[in-house]
């Protein structure tokens, strides 16, 4: 599903420039649940960020699907996003001024989906996720864990093809932390591929791979499976 | 500490360059149109306030009216001085003037035509205040043939010569010069260069009540209230006019007054500027207006609050980047005093900034301010105490309205979530801003709207039909130099191939009309007043007015000097039916009452501006000074030079001019021109504060939304959907101004459209044209900087979580 090859990244400022990305080379295959593991500033987050399109790289191929996606411009890259890649945030980043249930939506709404569709696709999920009862808050009204839930829901009512998270458990309590980990191997039993950044080792057990990285570049690889 | 306010005041205005100018530009502009507009309004409520008793001096004026025709006259009947001040102890003085339009003025060999000159009493000096530099400065007028003559006045015949005991002519009159005068002051409601002694004026010694034509000024005991002399004033009419009245027109007062009214009223002098409703042709000059003084007052007030009102918000948009240094300035145990104390010195830093730019702002518009208002205001003007407090106090006010809110907004952040940038703005808050930036669009879309209709009603009186062709139509009004030489001047002038016909009438349909006005009697009783146009058989084709009934005079028929053609409202409103030609009417000429056979209706033109209806007007068959010619083709300027060689072939020591008709239509509407042109400069002003406003509300906006921006990008959304999402909100403000500022906008062109008597209508287009035209403006401002939010990328809002 995912091939990327010599990727590389660099920050700029006026004096210095930082690698982020060395080189990077790996595949993930459909259905993949991979982890990311590294120490803080070792490129998780960029290489995350690329993955998900939201950033360019500076050299390197990515293939997503069979197309070569490294040069294609915002519009193109936004289409592809909307249609195939859901995110799930440390700090969930829920937008304030919405309910759960508008939260939710929203990808729905990006992607034209037909009103009474959204609210079907919207209920469905909610319930999957069990914050059924919750669609009429805000986010500031919940828990950390359910608004993580909250978030996860958003990733997958769309029936993204790739789910890119990072750090889901970051800001939350084990047992909240275990639920959110648990929906996730869930829709990877589904079929959905996932690629997870954590400094969470137990976290990273969920997964099926994992990718250590340092400066930039990938160090080692362990299978668990 | 103050310098640390200073120092980190001035920092922060390096810092955002973008913002700060923005700031301060448009508070600038705001206090330098309200300032222009002070200074013109001071100017015009200044007038006749030099005089040392402009609080006793009234004007007498006459109102009056007839058969429902209101007369209203500045001028009054010469006796009506001298008799107040008999009949009435509270009189302390009266005096008059009278005014001569362009006298010829002899001195040596030459001959000047430009001089104004008026005859005055003796005692003119005792009542207005116009100091005599040089001369008898005791009684210069008691004698006849004397004259005073202002200071340029003197150096235009004279140069440096000494003009005191010299003889100047005045229409062939021989006065005596006895005392200079200074200019007289600007904001004077008259101006004369020639003041001439009215003891030898035998005019003035006339005792009609029945004729009018004197200006003239009453100096009441002070403190007197002048409404309770004024209600005498009927009595003293009905004791000299009536007898006067029985005599010629047969009627006893008692009588005339059943139906009709007629009084005396007195004018305060600090009044007659901006209060003045009479005849243009007793008007002396084109005076101010008080409804616009009101108008600019409040646009200057809308311009200031506006400005204001930005620079609130533009501070509180720029503020919320500083929500680190507050909670850092909050840890390290700043009070909240200190915090109000510094926000307040930048508010004073940038408005005191703001303050010399629209000093410089003034000095470099003035210029062309004055000529657009027709003033000459001065920059020292400027200088003058009450300005120089106003601009402090302005400073001071300024400074707190735009800095107390910003300043309190940003103290109170509570320092971990201004450290961690994490604040909301209340519902309340954003009611406010909402609420501010109605009040500016208001404003704005208001503007807009009242330009659009004044532009549509200038369109309309350009295309209007007005009854005659008004193109091409070269006026010689002065041809009366000439003497007997008018036919030969007119019979060549014919000759050449780009005239198509001349007429010897002056005549003009436009512009400064020598109308006259006679009275026609029915029943051997006076029924109304009617215009009276002198015209030949040349008038009607060559000013290609239409006739729809009966003949044009003709050479052919022998003396027309008792037929008249008479217009369509002479018709309808004298009711001469559906077959008028033939009958007859009595018209008072020259004193005589004569019976004029109709002989030709000619279809209404205008004759006087599109303020006022079209009234009743006879044409008689008799030459009068003056030539119009109708040219035909292009070459206007060559046919002119032409011409002006054929004047000075005739040698009359009479400099060449001429007037194009079409130039004096316009000039008419001056006023309205320059009114229109004045509300386009400050919609343009008001619409570009409330834009840099807007900018400001909408960078506010998106720096509050960065993180739902960028969540949204995430999630799919376009450039466009979120610029859209953005301007939605504003947007709909915007609309709602509309629905205050429309009602508000056509009620009050509404009353602007009353003073025409012909006038366009208020459309919807128009409102739509409006509204568009502002959402256009807002959306341009609002795009531009939320595409510009909207583009940056999504990664940056969700890292600094």
């Amino acid at each position: 599903m995912i091939k990327i090859t010599d990727l590389e990244k660099y920050y700029k400022t006026e004096e210095l420039q930082t690698i982020a990305l060395n080189k990077l080379s790996f595949d993930v295959k459909k259905g993949e649940f991979v982890a990311i593991m590294g120490p803080s500033g070792c490129g998780k987050s960029t290489l995350l960020n690329i993955l998900g399109m939201l950033d360019d790289s500076d050299g390197g191929s990515f293939i997503f699907n069979g197309e070569e996606v490294i040069h294609y411009n915002e519009r193109k890259r936004a289409n592809i996003r909307k249609h195939n890649i859901g995110f799930v945030f440390q700090s969930f980043n829920l937008i304030d001024q919405l309910t759960v249930f508008e939260n939710v939506e929203l990808p729905l709404i990006y992607t034209g989906v037909k009103k009474a569709e959204r609210k079907k696709k919207v209920h469905e999920v909610l319930e999957k996720m069990q914050i059924m009862h919750r669609r009429k808050h805000f986010p500031q009204q919940l828990s950390g864990g359910q608004q993580q839930r909250v978030a996860v829901a958003r990733a997958v009512v769309n029936n993204p093809k790739l789910i890119l998270a990072d750090e889901p458990t970051g800001n939350l309590d084990s047992s909240n932390g275990n639920e959110v980990m648990d929906l996730l191997t869930e829709l990877n039993k589904q079929g959905t591929t996932i690629i997870m950044v954590t400094h969470s080792e137990h976290d990273a057990k969920f997964s099926h791979r994992i990718i250590r990285m340092l400066d930039g570049q990938k160090v080692i690889e362990n299978s668990l499976i | 500490m103050i310098r640390n306010y200073i120092k980190i005041a001035w920092r922060n205005l390096i810092k955002n360059k973008a913002i700060s100018s923005i700031n301060i530009i448009g508070l600038a502009i705001g206090i330098a149109s309200c300032l222009l507009i002070v200074l013109f309004v001071l100017d015009e409520l200044s007038y006749d306030r030099f005089n040392e008793r402009k609080d006793e001096v009234f004007r007498v004026v006459f109102r009056a009216n007839v058969n429902g025709e209101l007369i209203k006259e500045a001028v009054v009947m010469p006796p009506v001085a001298q008799t107040l001040k008999q009949e009435f102890p509270e009189v302390v003085d009266a005096t008059r003037f009278k005014r001569i339009p362009s006298p010829k003025v002899s001195y040596e060999k030459n001959n000047y035509r430009n001089g104004k000159f008026a005859y005055v009493d003796p005692n003119f000096f005792d009542v207005f205040t116009l100091p005599i530099i040089k001369g008898n400065k005791v009684a210069p007028l008691d004698k006849p043939n004397t004259i005073v003559l202002t200071k340029n006045e003197a150096i235009k015949y004279f140069g440096k010569e000494d003009p005191i005991g010299k003889i100047l002519l005045v229409n062939d009159l021989q006065f005596e010069i006895t005392a200079i005068i200074d200019n007289m002051p600007n904001n004077s409601h008259f101006h004369f260069d020639m003041l001439a002694s009215m003891v030898g004026y035998s005019a003035a010694k006339n005792t009609s009540w029945m004729n009018s034509g004197f200006y003239t000024y009453l100096v009441l005991k002070k403190g007197l209230d002048y409404k309770s002399l004024e209600s005498k004033f009927s009595a003293i009419i009905e004791k000299y006019m009536g007898p006067q009245m029985k005599e010629e027109t047969g009627m006893t007062f008692a009588e005339f007054t059943k139906d009709n009214q007629l009084g005396l009223f007195l004018q305060p002098l600090t009044d007659i500027h901006l209060n003045s409703d009479f005849s243009s042709a007793s008007t002396l000059e084109q005076g101010g207006d008080m409804k616009s003084v009101y108008i600019f007052c409040s646009i200057a007030l809308f311009m200031l609050l506006i400005a204001c009102v930005n620079f609130m918000n533009l501070s509180t948009a720029s503020a919320t980047k500083r929500a680190k240094e507050v909670g850092v300035r909050k840890v390290l145990g700043s009070k909240k005093s200190q915090l109000i104390g510094q926000f307040l010195t930048e508010a004073f830093f940038s408005t005191a900034a703001a303050m010399l730019l629209a000093v410089i702002l003034i000095v470099i518009m003035l210029p062309f301010f004055n000529n657009l208002f027709d003033k000459e205001l001065q920059m020292t003007y400027l200088l003058e105490p009450q300005i120089v407090f106003t601009l402090v106090s302005l400073l001071i006010v300024i400074s707190l309205l735009a800095g107390v809110y910003p300043a309190f907004y940003i103290a109170s952040f509570k320092p971990i979530a201004a450290l961690k940038s994490k604040f909301l703005s209340t519902g309340n808050k954003k009611g406010v801003r909402s609420g501010l930036v109605v009040f500016q669009f208001v404003i704005s879309a208001g503007l807009i709207l009242a330009t659009l209709i004044v532009d549509k009603q200038m369109t309309f009186i350009q295309n209007k039909d007005i009854g005659y062709n008004k193109k091409q139509l070269l006026v010689l009004r002065e041809s009366y130099f000439l003497g007997p030489n008018q036919t030969s001047f007119k019979n060549q002038i014919l000759t050449d191939p780009r005239v198509e016909r001349v007429t010897s009438s002056g005549h003009v349909p436009a512009g400064v009309t020598n109308n006259s006005v006679t009275g026609i009697y029915v029943n051997q009783k006076f029924d109304r007043r009617v215009n009276i146009f002198y015209i030949d058989d040349e008038y009607i084709p060559t000013m290609g007015m239409k006739l729809i009934e009966g003949r044009n005079f003709s050479n052919n028929f022998g003396a027309d000097s008792l037929n008249i053609i008479v217009n369509e409202t002479t018709i309808n409103k004298l009711g001469y039916g559906s077959n008028p030609i033939g009958k007859t009417m009595i018209i008072g000429v020259n004193d005589d009452l004569k019976t004029f056979k109709i002989i030709g209706v000619v279809k209404d033109f205008h004759f006087r501006s599109l303020h006022q209806k079209i009234e009743p007007l006879i044409m008689l068959n008799k030459s009068s000074s003056g030539l119009i010619v109708r040219a035909k083709g292009a070459d206007m300027s060559g046919l002119i030079t032409s011409i002006s060689k054929l004047w000075n072939n005739y040698q009359v020591n009479e400099p060449f001019t001429y007037t194009l008709l079409d130039d004096s239509y316009n000039e008419t509407y001056m006023a309205e021109q320059r009114m229109g042109t004045i509300l386009k400069i400050f919609a343009i002003l008001t619409i570009f504060i409330a834009c840099l406003g807007l900018f400001g509300l909408v960078t506010f906006t998106t720096e509050q939304r960065f993180k739902e921006i960028g969540v949204r990008k995430v999630l799919g959304s376009t450039v466009s959907q979120i610029v859209l999402m953005i301007s939605e909100y504003f947007i709909k403000l915007v609309m709602v101004s509309f629905a205050i500022a429309f009602p508000l906008g056509y009620y009050s062109m509404n009353i602007w459209l009353q003073d025409f008597a012909y006038r366009t209508k208020i459309e919807w287009p128009t409102f739509l044209i409006a509204g568009f035209i502002t959402i256009c403006i807002a959306f341009i401002t609002i795009s531009f900087r939320s595409i510009k939010a909207a583009q940056t990328n999504p990664i940056k809002s969700l890292r600094t979580e």
